[in-house]
């Protein structure tokens, strides 16, 4: 129990904890290659790989060492910009092409140019385009490139099988937004009701369904529809913004994308995927792991997660060749930035660039996780997927065949999130239609506008 | 809680002896179904805990542990490294366990010892001593615990942001330290029925109010305190929304919080259910063990002051 005394101690800590306060933050920079610098990373299935990097630095390097730290994806990013607000931020941390215009808006990164140049890093290195994500608007260079992601679909191959579609139909599926092409045939196919009646057989019964063709994790609209449906949007020569990066015109109005959203939602409607509020709360790919859903449209990063399932046969497919004749992937790329407040700034750049070295590259590569950003390093990750047994031809085909395209960038993104959900979740719950999609489109253009 | 409340009407009959009766088969029936569904999910998260990561979603109806493994458990105390869990299909995240369990007991002992004391005074001057406007300043404090906690948790995150207390255990027992009016009411009720002979003959003995409070007083109440306390422990122990707003850098991050963020990995991706399962249920067990211990307690006092 608090007594008197103790009670004082409090109100004395309290007001000592003020006069702290008051006279935190402001200075940064410094310049010391030795000591503890912190690392922040949110995918744990990184982890090892990226320790053993630690270790290897700390080798070649004897006065550095590297402390790291995982925080999920839902916090980390809350965490880091209060770290930044209170000075408490990470020296170095793994960055997201849509969080860090922000960062730069608020001057919270260290521009890397000047040790490029120095210790000549090779940028040609990195997988085309990678290191061009990178520079901000100002020119300069905020982040070397760690690894890359394209999309796939992963299916059930024993439903395939049973719905007698072979891995090479899944494989060399087409798909319009008139009537969904074989994509949406291969989808109906693998639908099954209470019944056993499959989707594209008569008396299907679409309220009663035990197996989605495609699963839904949700609309995805703050990423711009980057693992559900820009695959199939950027086949139609549709572009999220005006150009990219740092587009300052958005295009949700362009009826090309209203039509692929409009057959999208219609899945939903036509039982064979499931309704939006039916997936709330749920993980899409546990439900595929249940066997819930034969098709799911996912990122690199997830092969793991989806390979990891015991007792379900993954096969990994293309994603569809749209009316342009060719396939399409978004192609996001994650890199490591230097907060600016951080007091050991050369020794920060030295780990930004043993992270964006081959030698740390191909430790993450052999761990089979995900393609590094380094082409060789993405070769040998390949190699290392098929040592497991997984085929990663379908996401590594896209930046063969080149059919990549890049993650928007602008400013703004969390403020066109927060317009562009909920007008895209009223579209797939059918409460809307996408035509509903200008009026948000009028709003997120707005905000580009003083 | 009422299904721990027992009809006492009519005279004391063995439940499984005597000629069959339908009304009593019904009442069986139904309050083995009440056990059912409130030991349920208990069991369900054991279940998912001993199970395997990958094993979960293909097994999803399985009453029993899918592919049981106690790699779960070991995650949590720290045991295996990051490769082993990711091997095992669960997430090579790691919850800093033992400094979390320190921080929720921390966050939970300091505010119920507070709250406890001093809204124990402040109900012995609402109940035992007279002054103007007494009941009329109650009457105000009962209805406060009628504002929703959210309506007060914007301008409270914005005192103690002001005061540079964000992410300090100061900061986040500080709105609890006090006094709640729940605690005031209770330990008034109580207060209120306690005789005035005792303490009228202290203060012929010269007794002053204060020590009245500490030696008769409290002394007398140490059974409703007990409840008091450990109501507001366990309250306090699964309070989430303060400090996930307060408490976000290591030092000060409690158990409910820790298990929230554990949960997302990589966007996505699902979580790690067996991990998060079994780290659940060690972080409810120290609750558990006070309510087995102290559970008859609660339910003895409640009545007692339930029925005066």
């Amino acid at each position: 129990m608090m007594n008197k005394k103790a009670f004082g101690a409090v109100a004395v800590a309290a007001a000592a904890a003020l006069a702290l306060s008051a006279c935190s933050g402001g200075s940064a920079g410094g310049d010391t290659a030795k000591g503890e610098i912190s690392y922040w990373l949110w995918d744990a299935n990184q982890l090892p790989a990226y320790q053993q990097c630690a270790a290897d630095f700390t080798k070649a390097n004897p006065d550095i060492t590297v402390k790291i730290t995982q925080t999920g994806w839902d916090d980390y990013w809350s965490k880091i910009t209060n770290g930044m607000a209170s000075g408490t931020a990470p020296d170095v941390f793994t960055d997201h092409l849509s969080k860090y215009p922000d960062f730069l808006k608020t001057k919270q990164l260290v521009a890397l140019d000047d040790a490029v140049t120095k210790d000549k890093v090779d940028l040609a290195q990195y997988n085309e385009g990678l290191a061009d994500l990178w520079v901000g608007q100002d020119g300069k260079r905020y982040g070397l490139p760690k690894d890359w992601d394209t999309i796939a679909l992963f299916y059930n191959q024993k439903m395939a099988t049973d719905a007698g579609i072979t891995p090479e139909q899944m494989g060399s599926l087409s798909w319009n937004p008139q009537d969904g092409g074989s994509y949406e045939k291969a989808i109906a196919r693998l639908t099954v009701d209470k019944n056993g009646k499959r989707g594209d057989e008569a008396g299907f019964d679409k309220n009663n369904v035990a197996v989605y063709g495609l699963g839904l994790p949700g609309s995805d609209a703050e990423n711009a529809g980057q693992t559900q449906w820009s695959y199939l949007s950027a086949t139609t020569g549709w572009t999220t913004t005006d150009k990219n990066p740092w587009g300052t015109h958005f295009n949700y109005d362009d009826k090309k994308l209203q039509e692929t959203i409009d057959w999208w939602a219609s899945l939903a409607a036509k039982g064979y995927m499931p309704k939006l509020e039916t997936t709330v709360g749920a993980n899409a790919a546990d439900s595929f792991g249940a066997g819930k859903a034969a098709i799911n449209s996912n990122g690199s990063w997830m092969i793991g997660q989806y390979t990891g399932y015991k007792g379900i046969n993954v096969g990994i497919a293309p994603t569809p060749q749209g009316p342009d004749g060719k396939r399409a992937s978004m192609f996001n790329g994650l890199a490591d930035s230097i907060w600016a407040g951080t007091k050991k700034k050369d020794a920060a750049i030295k780990w930004v660039e043993y992270l964006g070295s081959a030698a740390c590259q191909d430790v993450v590569a052999s761990k089979a996780v995900v393609f590094p950003a380094i082409s060789t390093s993405s070769e040998k990750a390949a190699d290392a997927f098929k040592a497991k047994n997984v085929d990663v031809t379908a996401f590594t085909q896209h930046v063969k065949d080149k059919t990549t395209f890049m993650l928007p960038i602008t400013d703004n993104a969390s403020k066109v999130a927060g317009i562009m959900k909920p007008a895209m979740d009223a579209v797939l719950a059918g409460k809307s239609p996408a035509s509903s999609l200008t009026a948000a489109n009028e709003q997120v253009n707005a905000l580009f506008a003083k | 809680m009422s299904t721990l409340a027992s009809p006492k009407t009519g005279a004391r009959r063995r439940p499984f002896s005597g000629p069959f009766n339908w009304r009593r088969a019904i009442a069986l029936t139904l309050l083995a179904l009440a056990v059912a569904v409130s030991i349920l999910p208990f069991y369900w998260v054991l279940r998912t805990a001993l199970s395997t990561n990958g094993s979960l979603a293909a097994n999803s109806a399985n009453l029993l542990p899918a592919d049981f493994n106690l790699g779960a458990f070991k995650r949590v105390f720290g045991l295996q490294s990051a490769s082993e869990a990711i091997a095992e299909g669960g997430s090579g995240a790691s919850i800093n366990f033992w400094q979390y369990l320190w921080n929720s007991l921390l966050f939970s002992g300091i505010t119920t010892a507070c709250a406890v004391f001093f809204s124990s005074m402040a109900a012995y001057a609402f109940s035992r001593l007279r002054w103007k406007g007494r009941d009329a300043v109650f009457s105000l404090f009962l209805a406060t615990m009628l504002v929703p906690p959210i309506f007060t948790a914007l301008p409270n995150f914005l005192l103690i942001k002001n005061l540079g207390l964000l992410n300090s255990m100061l900061g986040l027992v500080l709105p609890y330290l006090f006094m709640t009016p729940f605690a005031i009411f209770f330990m008034r009720q109580f207060f209120l029925n306690m005789s005035r002979e005792v303490e009228e003959a202290a203060m012929l003995d010269g007794a002053k109010h204060w020590r009245i409070f500490f030696q008769i007083v409290m002394p007398n109440a140490a059974a409703p305190i007990a409840t008091l306390a450990l109501l507001t422990f366990m309250g306090q122990w699964n309070e989430y929304f303060w400090p996930l707003l307060v408490g976000t850098s290591e030092e000060s991050r409690v158990l409910t919080v820790g298990l929230g963020v554990f949960k997302s990995q990589s966007p996505q991706g699902a979580p790690d259910w067996s991990g998060l399962m079994a780290a659940t249920l060690v972080s409810a067990t120290p609750v558990l063990i006070l309510f087995a211990i102290f559970g008859k307690r609660i339910v003895n006092s409640i009545g007692f002051n339930g029925t005066k």
